[in-house]
């Protein structure tokens, strides 16, 4: 089986494929302190749970360096695979025209990839994770470039540790938009708040490039924001390892 | 400037604002980080610094809007120990002119009431007020002049320190509206997200809260990132950097003249 590892800045999920089918996932801290020999223990019991796959081929995407390392070593060490990290020199199949290429987060490749498979035309993918994430891939699979914002996440943390009368809150859609309370003005800052931001900077993105690029979404926050979105067509939980796998596949069948 | 004057200080999460009034005029206005460690004592060196430098003015009245408990009892000693004046604290029990019809009415912190007022005395007609600080507040008044109620989003600042500090691999920005929406670069995404996302999310809300109350309210902006925001926004029609201070005077005058 493949291993697809999505190491984000707040979580870290692990999905195995057969073939091009996802058969399990798994969701875990990204905890820069958390040794080799943890991720040992911690993914040995997964995978028990699962009748202890054959894994043959490991692909990593990787915006946090320094567990990339932990990661790499836990392969090695507990595998016996080395990973293909995804970054610069690996085949992903799809012109990076970004300034400098180098520069564009793995992820952002991964989701690319990934979108661009599923619709083989013009499209945007949101990714509402640690930071809100939009890509635009041509019509013809060249990867152009984004934008990135804050994500909901660590922007209610912000408010709450940051203003000293608000206090953090259920994440629910709240019945009005002018909230009487302050639970509900909190939740509509958050919940439509967020979902104007996506849908504005999608039409911004959309107007720029002067055509309605399908609208695909993933991420943590996409299945709260999606439904109240006007611009979002699709949630894919898993677009990421999704392209992880692909471009895995593109480096190893030839 | 020896005509006694009104002081009106605003004191919100991140600075706070010092206005001087006479009469209806605002004749001085100061910026002071708000910092709930700092004393009395200390802020009584830079006040009165501030107030000599404006030669002096006789201080007759003290308007307070805090939205920070912490400093009340520091704004409290520094008004009486260095000018001699007991302040009027926007709060409960304070008359404002303005019927409130959240839920409970003393949750609706004193700058959010101070600014509706400001800003229905201007338009007297259905309004948002949109204060882009350290959270992005928007408060909805009606035509017949209620506080409704609002809506409080993470404000711009602290969204984007928390990016910084929450991500690997991003870095700090400088905040200034970039060429094109899809950058090119992580600078250029990053500007874009900040600049482009905010003024998204207040278009967004202002709208929504617009089809929601069937009014079309009028927009007015305020706060430091108003300036920023407020070209690049369809919704807002106006931008009144000096809206709180403005209330504060108001609801003095309305607490003092009978």
């Amino acid at each position: 089986m493949l291993l697809a590892i999505d190491v984000g800045n707040t979580h870290t999920v692990f999905g195995l494929y057969a073939g091009d089918q996802l058969r399990h996932h798994w969701r875990l801290e990204t905890d820069r302190g958390r040794t080799v020999d943890e991720y040992g223990v911690l993914l040995r019991h997964l995978f028990a749970g699962v009748g202890s796959p054959m894994i043959d081929g490991i692909a990593v995407s990787s915006v946090v360096p320094p567990t990339t390392q932990v990661v790499e070593s836990w392969c090695q060490t507990y595998l016996g695979v080395a990973p293909l990290i995804v970054g610069p020199g690996v085949r992903t199949g799809m012109p990076i025209l970004y300034d400098d290429p180098q520069q564009v987060g793995s992820d952002r490749v991964a989701n690319a990839v990934a979108a661009y498979e599923l619709t083989r035309d013009a499209t945007i993918v949101v990714d509402c994770g640690t930071a809100t994430k939009l890509e635009y891939v041509t019509q013809k699979g060249e990867y152009i470039g984004g934008v990135i914002a804050p994500g909901l996440g660590i922007a209610s943390d912000a408010l709450f540790e940051r203003a000293a009368r608000l206090y953090r809150v259920e994440l629910a859609r709240p019945k009005h938009v002018v909230g009487r309370n302050t639970v509900q003005t909190i939740q509509s800052g958050l919940i439509y708040g967020y979902v104007s931001l996506i849908d504005g900077l999608v039409l911004r993105m959309q107007k720029e490039i002067g055509m309605r690029a399908r609208v695909i979404a993933t991420g943590g926050f996409a299945t709260l924001l999606a439904p109240e979105s006007d611009t979002i067509d699709e949630v894919a939980e898993f677009l990421t390892l999704d392209g992880l796998r692909l471009i895995y596949d593109r480096n190893s069948g030839q | 400037m020896s005509a006694t004057v009104l002081l009106a200080i605003d004191v919100s999460n991140t600075q706070t604002v010092l206005g001087v009034y006479e009469g209806k005029m605002l004749r001085q206005h100061w910026r002071l980080q708000t910092h709930s460690a700092r004393t009395a004592d200390e802020y009584g060196v830079l006040v009165g610094s501030l107030l000599a430098g404006a030669g002096n003015p006789v201080v007759g009245g003290i308007a307070v809007s805090s939205s920070v408990p912490p400093m009340t009892q520091v704004i409290e000693t520094l008004c009486r120990r260095y000018m001699g004046v007991a302040p009027m604290f926007v709060g409960p029990g304070i008359r404002t002119g303005m019927p409130i019809l959240y839920d409970k009415p003393q949750e609706v912190s004193a700058d959010r009431i101070v600014n509706a007022i400001a800003a229905y005395e201007r338009s007297h007609a259905a309004t948002i007020v949109v204060d882009c600080s350290t959270a992005t507040i928007f408060d909805y008044v009606s035509d017949k002049g209620e506080y409704v109620g609002g809506v409080i989003a993470p404000g711009l600042g602290i969204a984007s320190d928390a990016l910084f500090e929450r991500t690997a691999k991003l870095y700090r920005v400088e905040l200034v509206k970039p060429k094109h929406v899809i950058g090119r670069n992580t600078v250029h995404a990053i500007q874009s997200g900040l600049i482009y996302g905010y003024v998204s999310l207040v278009d967004g809300l202002v709208t929504r809260i617009q089809r929601e109350t069937r009014a079309k309210a009028r927009v007015i902006a305020t706060g430091g990132f108003a300036p920023l925001l407020a070209p690049e926004s369809e919704t807002i029609e106006e931008v009144d950097e000096f809206l709180t201070l403005d209330g504060l005077r108001l609801i003095y005058e309305r607490n003092t003249q009978e």
